[in-house]
């Protein structure tokens, strides 16, 4: 890459481009140009600024549009904080208030955290796994059969959740879906049907596959790529010595692209912790069935439907903090120590 | 929250500006030359809108100089996208507002009061001013109103002899009646997320969802005539089968689209959706009929009265040109055209009288369910709460779903329900 920074200095087009050495840098100025010279800041300070000179409008970036709504979120999660407060601009302190009446509360522990960690834990096992198996078929497969599948696996992952949600729910619709029809057809429920969107376990399986569907390309292909760049003389020399197909996956694959692995589920988990349209749009998800919220959709309902906008803000800070905890725990058990520096 | 007030001298400077700019540029014709003003409308009221508010828009520039923004917006999603607006500042400058909100954002401060424009409220239906009221002010001005009766299939009758009952129990014989006859069809579905098709069975049986004494609310779902009006509701489904299992989470679109696609015999369904049904469904034309929500014993179950008001928030750049907006919606010629498209009924009382005089037999019914046995859901601002918690919904899927018996359900409810309406009191 050509350093901006260099190039203009040299001033010269076609000059050759060197990165500033710490000696080196103002010279081509001085020798190429005539023109009035301005005074330059010394060579190590520059070297100290330009890093983040050049980060600046990232992290500008990150700031508006990630710190100050996370701040924000913070601030009003220590606030009893409703539609007037909103329209009057008047704010109300009450402390840790809200943290205390969210931990005291039986539905945190019996039916919103079990229904968000129970989910994501299935649903990133089934993404992960399934997005490995799809990706180690593709691995075998020739040229243009893998474009044919990798197309169809990509059609997936381009349906909206939205959309994804509204096709689930037809498929499985109570009085009339194929599904019903088929499990009728083979007599497993009887001419009653069965409401699974009623079942907390029912219903988030529905939502798990739907969330596996529309997850499991992301992995795919990530897999894939990392599988490629696996040296084909490992999985020879493994061979060799007479292992099978699951001794080379544990014990040549997996180490070699293990970084892979843990960005995808570090990533798997993320999303599938905070899912919230999959569960709200499906039948009951909004509200009207208490024993199928999760946080996600639990702090929508708290902050906009029951305009507590407070105690939402702090379902969703702790969701934060749990996603937080996780992602650093599984930095920690994934990596070795070498590998976090 | 100094940025909320911050922002407001903020856009206003840029209005003012781009006012000076379509000053500077344009220059002369009416006073509300060169603004915009946004206006949301409930989506799937009138079967053809857009071109009823553009027709409307046409002649609103032409009058004032003034650009008309209509915005289409689902009921489901309104109350959200209304807190959510109020919040971020983003509100429109005039609004359609469920008659059971306006008293919520007016508590909350987020819309304007109209008494001055409006005067006397003489020329309105009673029942939707008193719903637009909030500490003396009007905040919402009546446009149209509905009712829920039960819709039927008028050839599904004819074929098996029955009639339009008359009482629970006939209602309850009837639908056995065509759910045993009719393999494909749901005689009369439950739905379990939708709460105005369940209040009849409440109200009917001389029951309330609260009612308030001295400044305290109480809750009479859990009163014995509550619990076995909705024990009779839920039965239906549980005991007699005429419902079907996908019900138990359906919400009133469910109903709907259930109804025009022809699995589904009777429905207690607005009577603004008989247009709607035969928009979607042509073939059903001549095969649908109506019949107001019979009582236990006779004469009639109350259903909720509902409807709409126009409101002008107060963030609006131009009251005065917002408040000739909505003079000009409620106008006698639009509020005739409005009623005929969507058969809502209006509401001002001159213009409510061919309705009850009417003898379609799509109107009738809903018109006399109207002026007998209309009912409003109790008048605090802290209903749109109970509502948004869904504790009403809840309640009817417990049970639905077998999870609670309608003791347990109403108990619970009429706690959440005394809970919320005496918060902070």
């Amino acid at each position: 890459m050509a350093d901006p920074l260099t190039t203009r200095q040299a001033g010269v087009p076609g000059a050759p481009v060197r990165a500033p050495g710490p000696r080196r840098s103002g010279a081509p100025a001085a020798a190429g140009r005539s023109g009035p010279r301005r005074p330059r800041l010394s060579a190590r300070t520059r070297r100290r600024w330009l890093p983040w000179t050049l980060l600046a409008p990232a992290l500008a970036v990150i700031a508006v549009l990630l710190l100050l709504p996370l701040g924000r979120v913070v601030w009003l999660s220590v606030q009893d904080y409703g539609l007037d407060n909103v329209v009057s601009g008047r704010s109300d302190y009450i402390g840790l208030d809200n943290y205390a009446r969210l931990l005291t509360d039986r539905y945190l522990w019996t039916v919103a955290l079990p229904n968000t960690a129970v989910f994501a834990l299935v649903a990133v096992v089934g993404t992960v796994v399934f997005g490995t198996l799809v990706a180690l078929l593709l691995n075998t497969l020739s040229r243009i059969a893998r474009t044919a599948v990798l197309g169809c696996v990509l059609i997936a992952w381009a349906m909206p959740a939205v959309s994804g949600t509204y096709v689930w729910i037809w498929i499985f619709d109570v009085d009339d879906g194929p599904v019903r029809r088929l499990l009728q057809a083979v007599g497993i429920v009887g001419p009653e049907g069965y409401n699974w969107f009623a079942e907390r376990v029912t219903f988030y399986a529905v939502a798990a596959l739907n969330v596996i569907h529309h997850g499991f390309p992301f992995v795919a292909v990530t897999v894939l790529a990392g599988l490629l760049t696996i040296p084909r003389e490992l999985h020879e020399a493994a061979l060799l010595d007479g292992a099978g197909a699951w001794q080379r996956f544990r014990n040549v694959t997996v180490p070699t692209i293990r970084p892979v692995f843990a960005v995808v589920t570090i990533l798997s988990t993320i999303w599938d912790f905070k899912v919230f349209a999959q569960v709200y749009l499906m039948p009951g998800g909004s509200g009207g069935n208490r024993d199928v919220l999760n946080l996600g959709v639990w702090s929508y309902v708290r902050s906009f439907a029951n305009q507590s906008y407070g105690l939402g803000s702090a379902i969703a800070v702790l969701l934060t903090l749990m996603l937080l905890a996780i992602t650093v725990g599984y930095l920690r058990t994934i990596f070795r120590d070498e590998e976090l520096r | 929250m100094a940025r909320t007030c911050a922002r407001r001298p903020r856009a206003a400077a840029a209005a003012a500006a781009l006012a000076l700019l379509a000053a500077a540029c344009g220059g002369g014709g009416g006073d509300g030359e060169g603004q915009t003003l946004d206006v949301w409308i409930m989506e799937g009221t009138h079967p053809d809108a857009t071109a009823y508010f553009d027709d409307i828009g046409e002649r609103f520039r032409e009058q004032t100089g003034a650009e008309v923004d209509v915005e289409f917006v689902p009921w489901a999603d309104a109350h959200d996208k209304f807190t959510t607006a109020i919040a971020g500042n983003t509100m429109p400058d005039v609004a359609e507002v469920g008659t059971t909100w306006t008293t919520e954002f007016a508590g909350a401060g987020a819309l304007a009061d109209l008494s001055d424009h409006v005067g006397s409220t003489d020329a309105y239906v009673p029942g939707l001013t008193e719903a637009g009221t909030f500490d003396g002010g009007l905040y919402g001005v009546p446009w149209y109103a509905g009712v829920r009766a039960v819709i039927y299939r008028t050839d599904v009758f004819e074929d098996l002899g029955l009639e339009e009952p008359t009482t629970w129990e006939e209602l309850r014989e009837t639908a056995i009646t065509v759910s045993e006859e009719r393999d494909g069809m749901t005689a009369f579905p439950v739905p379990g997320d939708a709460v105005y098709q369940a209040l009849p069975f409440v109200w009917g049986n001389g029951a309330d969802i609260a009612s308030s004494s001295d400044g305290r609310w109480s809750s009479g779902l859990d009163s014995a005539q509550a619990r076995e009006g909705l024990s009779f509701y839920t039965g239906l489904a549980l005991e007699d089968g005429v419902s079907s299992t996908g019900a138990g989470t359906w919400k009133e679109t469910d109903l709907q689209d259930n109804f025009i696609s022809g699995d589904v015999a009777m429905m207690i369904g607005g009577s603004w959706t008989p247009a709607a049904i035969l928009e979607a469904n042509p073939d059903l034309e001549g095969d649908i009929g109506a019949f107001p929500i019979p009582g236990p014993d006779g004469g009639y179950s109350p259903s909720f009265l509902g409807g709409s008001h126009l409101s002008v928030f107060n963030a609006a750049e131009d009251p005065d040109l917002a408040w000739s907006y909505v003079e000009t919606v409620t106008n006698d010629d639009n509020a005739r055209r409005w009623s005929e498209a969507t058969t809502y009924f209006p509401g001002k009382r001159k213009q409510l009288e061919p309705y009850t005089a009417s003898d379609d037999p799509l109107v009738r019914p809903f018109a006399e369910q109207m002026s007998e046995a209309g009912r409003g859901l109790p008048a605090t601002e802290n209903f749109g709460k109970v509502q948004g918690d869904m504790v009403l919904e809840a309640m009817l899927q417990d049970i639905l779903n077998e999870e609670a018996t309608v003791g347990e359900a109403t108990a619970r409810a009429a706690e959440e329900v005394e809970g919320i309406l005496n918060e902070g009191s």
